[in-house]
């Protein structure tokens, strides 16, 4: 469904509506001492921050930016967090304040510069964006002419499904990212991240090999 | 979240998405070309340098310390003069405005509020005009923000968020508080609100509902008689008048008129038979008209439109009506197994939330907390 599935969990987080699962609780005492020690002027803290974070910043903004502007709105995100650290009530919901930020400044991206539409970029646009943004890795990473039009294909294809779908993809499918470390940096709960990962793929897979199985209608 | 989502997660677990969920179990080979493909795009840059809070002190080096002895004849305490000198002139400056600013009044608090700029025409703030030359203005609690057909303006406040005020707009702030409610009335006119604060403290009252951020983006117009119009585009937002309640995810809009409250909310893309028999069964049926909008709007429903069925569970006018939106929501999205027919004919709440959890939107009992918290505080003002 065209919603984002427990966005905001930061407050309930904070509420205690939502609780985080045992395993991961070491990691939220972490980043609030992290959080602590960044608003007591630790710059290296909140290096150690963005290294945990970047991915996933980098992820919520690849689901609705194009790929040549989104390392540039990861630094954007960094700053605004950094300045807006103090403003933070739950440092333990860090990943989910940080995520609200990521999709905000995605948003005020498209405010800015280009009209919704344009999102998805056809392959062509892509084909050169993807170029450019690869020119910063090395040539072995560098995918061939078909695989980089299928890589941008794809891309697009989960650009179109709905926002919890698409961001939790992403996350999974080009950061790497497992489901259990997804709901620990979004703050998102394992069942909806499970969720979304099934239903999103299942849509995925239906865009993708539309002879296959019956498209499902968008949720 | 977790409650509704039960079924379809172990429905996931059953049809072994195990390799989706943590790269365990037995891998998926589509799963692993798509990780191939897309792994180019993923994140790969090591941390810029933050900037410091103070700037790290400058030492001379030594080269520098010589060039300096070098360079003069005058002897060591003559040299120290000029600076014994600016520092006095500082010393004497600091307590001369200190004593100008702070001598006269008492210190200066910082006001709750929004900080509003320009962004075009002169909007204003009470009487007072911003013009063009001015940075930010505070917009204090009590005061009202006007625009004019020619002005807009931008308003921020850090541990809330940002809204772009259209022309023609007019907003008045009643609470500002920290770590609480935050809540300004649109008398009429257009706002689209960009929201951070935590779900369920930022809150537009208008004159036919109160506005509840549950998410992060929305645009909430009011026309000059009171109507309005909430269409969500991040997030979701809660739509709340005199018990009447409703939840609008992004993507959807929902129509609200004063004494009426909320309609009930719609996908955008959904048909236009499908939008139009659903306002007027909101807003202008007769009961027998009600019934045949009612079949309209059934029978052009969607999956995605079990958005707008699960609604009308609770606005349909008796138990007949509530069985044909019953059963048509369940062919398109089946309830959790814990929901059961009676329970939802009798509108127990509860069951209700569930099915609405399972529906994938967002977890219920966000709003339900604000419920309990601020429904209170957040009732409706009257249009001035």
């Amino acid at each position: 469904m065209a919603s984002s599935s427990g966005d905001r969990v930061d407050p309930a987080a904070g509420l205690g509506l939502r609780p985080v699962r045992e395993r991961f609780a070491a990691e939220v005492s972490e980043d609030a001492r992290l959080v602590g020690d960044a608003r007591a002027g630790d710059r290296a803290a909140f290096g150690r921050l963005y290294d945990r974070y970047a991915r996933m910043v980098h992820g919520v903004l690849l689901a609705k930016v194009p790929v040549g502007d989104v390392d540039d709105l990861v630094q954007d995100v960094f700053l605004l967090a950094l300045r807006r650290l103090s403003t933070l009530r739950e440092p333990g919901s860090f990943g989910a304040w940080l995520a609200a930020i990521a999709r905000n400044q995605a948003n005020d991206y498209h405010r800015r510069s280009v009209p919704e539409d344009q999102l998805t970029d056809d392959a062509s646009e892509n084909e050169s964006e993807f170029s450019n943004v690869s020119g910063d890795r090395p040539s072995g990473d560098r995918p061939s002419g078909d695989d980089s039009s299928s890589a941008v294909a794809i891309l697009d294809a989960i650009r179109t499904l709905p926002d919890a779908y698409r961001e939790t993809l992403i996350l999974r499918l080009v950061e790497g990212m497992t489901g259990p470390e997804i709901a620990a940096r979004t703050g998102l709960t394992h069942g909806s991240v499970r969720v979304n990962l099934h239903r999103g793929m299942q849509q995925l897979r239906a865009k993708l090999n539309p002879g296959d199985s019956p498209i499902e209608e968008t949720q | 979240m977790d409650t509704g989502n039960d079924e379809t997660e172990n429905e996931a677990r059953a049809r072994g998405d195990d390799y989706l969920w943590d790269g365990s179990g037995e891998p998926d080979p589509e799963i692993q070309r798509l990780e191939d493909l897309l792994g180019k795009f993923r994140h790969d840059r090591p941390a810029p340098v933050f900037p410091e809070p103070n700037l790290p002190e400058i030492v001379p080096d030594r080269d520098s310390r010589d060039r300096d002895r070098r360079g003069t004849f005058f002897p060591q305490w003559m040299r120290s003069f000029p600076v014994l000198a600016t520092t006095a002139a500082a010393v004497v400056t600091i307590a001369v405005v200190t004593f100008l600013v702070y001598g006269k009044k008492p210190a200066t608090t910082i006001v709750a509020g929004w900080d509003v700029s320009r962004v075009a025409g002169s909007p204003r703030i009470g009487l007072r005009a911003i013009d063009w030359k001015e940075g930010a203005r505070r917009f204090a609690i009590g005061q009202t923000l006007e625009t004019d057909a020619q002005s807009r303006a931008h308003l921020e406040a850090d541990d809330t968020g940002k809204i772009e005020v259209d022309p023609s707009t007019r907003l008045r702030l009643l609470t500002m508080a920290a770590g609480g409610l935050k809540r300004i009335a649109l008398d009429r006119g257009t706002i689209h609100a960009y929201i951070w604060a935590p779900a369920g403290q930022f809150v537009v009252d208008t004159p036919s509902a109160t506005t509840v951020d549950l998410g992060c983006a929305y645009t909430l117009q009011v026309d000059d008689s009171g109507a309005g119009l909430v269409r969500t585009s991040l997030g979701w937002v809660g739509f709340k008048l005199n018990g009447h309640e409703a939840f609008i995810p992004a993507g959807a809009a929902c129509a609200t008129r004063p004494k009426v409250g909320p309609g009930t909310p719609y996908f955008e893309d959904a048909s236009s038979n499908f939008r139009a028999a659903l306002a007027r069964f909101d807003f202008e049926d007769t009961p027998q008209q009600r019934a045949a909008d009612l079949a309209t709007v059934l029978g052009e429903a969607r999956k995605a439109d079990a958005l707008t069925l699960w609604h009308l569970l609770t606005r349909v006018d008796d138990e007949g009506q509530r069985v044909l939106v019953y059963d048509r929501l369940r062919e398109l999205a089946p309830p959790p197994a814990s929901v059961t027919k009676d329970g939802i004919l009798r509108l127990d709440q509860p069951m209700l939330d569930r099915w609405w959890n399972e529906l994938g939107f967002d977890d219920i009992s966000v709003w339900r907390h604000w419920e309990r918290t601020w429904a209170g505080e957040a009732t409706p003002v009257q249009q001035k």
